[in-house]
């Protein structure tokens, strides 16, 4: 709620307020560079606002101290960009470690959630492989599998498909809408592909230059007259923000 | 979570109510491993009560079917509430586990 950001003296969010539903797949829309990666890294606790609040069951995580944002921490998964993998360690051990870290649960049982969780991303067979020996998309569903390792609740992922293939894509979004459908996962999706968005969407939230431009449904976003939106949806470039003269004047420096 | 074990003409009953999650795990584990050690010959496990299962608790029955197999055991599960059914489903479990409607069902089968 009225959430606002800065990067030094760059206003990044301006006053952002939205409601994120349950158990519902949202996706945060928008440009490169429009804010969303910032937004999200708020959401779950990685950056510290300039002011405003987020509210998870109620409570607001802004003013949480160490220890107590770890425990709602505990509560989130998230697929970074890069997929975050530890090099040193292979896959199975990536995707235990949250698991040994957070719970008292035996080796045994561990392993066996360790299997479960990399055959739901399509890595049977891959425990003992380093992130090194993984195609771009493999990395990204190890990443997936290493994010549900403790069941989360909340799911993040920051631009899931980028770098990946078409196909590789539709199927980390097919993933995304069976995890949805099954465990009833609230999911939060920062992406500007698309053919994402309009398959895995149930709610959309768009973002241009830190503002909030639009929230709701699908069908929503597609009857919008705003004319960002419509510009984004329709793939059609940015118009000159200035004429060849101010152009002149910025490359020679006046 | 809370397991009750009784017995249905001869055989263990496990009732369990509540979450099965990463918490109660480790307390399923050691009730059913328990059993498994003394070679229980058939346990059926009554789901009627549980509200949510995570993947923990998959991973035990797993660790307790994977103990009952080479001695023959059989592990059967009746009551699955729809939702619980759809993870089984999902993990693909629901063609390794016997799963029955009812108690009668899955005592005489």
């Amino acid at each position: 709620m009225g959430l606002r950001t800065h990067y030094g003296d760059r206003e990044i969010l301006k006053s952002i307020s939205v409601t994120i539903p349950r158990g519902k797949t949202t996706v945060i829309l928008g440009g490169s560079g429009c804010g969303k990666s910032t937004f999200l890294k708020h959401i779950i606790g990685l950056l510290k606002p300039t002011s405003g609040s987020i509210l998870i069951d109620g409570k607001d995580i802004t003013g949480m101290k160490e220890a107590e944002l770890n425990e709602v921490r505990k509560r989130m998964g998230v697929l970074f960009q890069g997929a975050a993998l530890l090099n040193s360690m292979t896959l199975a051990d990536n995707v235990a470690l949250p698991i040994r870290e957070h719970t008292g649960l035996n080796e045994s049982t561990i392993q066996i959630m360790v299997r479960m969780k990399l055959d739901l991303v399509g890595l049977s067979g891959f425990e003992g492989f380093y992130p090194s020996q993984l195609s771009g998309g493999m990395k990204k569903r190890a990443g997936l599998a290493r994010a549900m390792a403790l069941d989360p609740e909340f799911l993040f992922f920051d631009e899931p498909s980028a770098g990946l293939d078409p196909v590789t894509a539709a199927g980390l979004d097919e993933l995304i809408l069976r995890l949805r459908n099954v465990f009833r996962m609230t999911i939060v999706v920062v992406t500007h592909e698309l053919p994402s968005v309009f398959m895995i969407a149930d709610y959309v939230i768009m973002l241009d230059a830190g503002e909030v431009i639009f929230s709701g449904s699908l069908d929503d976003l597609r009857a919008s007259g705003n004319p960002r939106i419509q510009m984004f949806l329709e793939r059609k470039p940015e118009q000159e923000s200035y004429s060849p003269d101010d152009y002149f004047r910025i490359i020679a420096g006046e | 979570m809370k397991i009750e074990i009784s017995d249905y003409n001869g055989t263990k009953v496990f009732g369990i109510s509540g979450d099965i999650d990463m918490n109660s795990s480790p307390e399923l584990r050691r009730e059913l491993l328990d059993l498994v050690v003394r070679k229980v010959p058939v346990l059926l496990v009554d789901f009627k009560g549980v509200s949510y299962i995570d993947s923990s608790g998959i991973a035990t029955f797993v660790e307790g079917l994977k103990g009952m197999m080479p001695y023959g055991g059989r592990l059967k599960f009746f009551g699955i509430p729809q939702g619980i059914r759809e993870i089984f489903s999902f993990s693909k479990l629901d063609r390794v586990f016997e799963i029955y409607p009812s108690i009668e069902d899955a005592f005489n089968r």
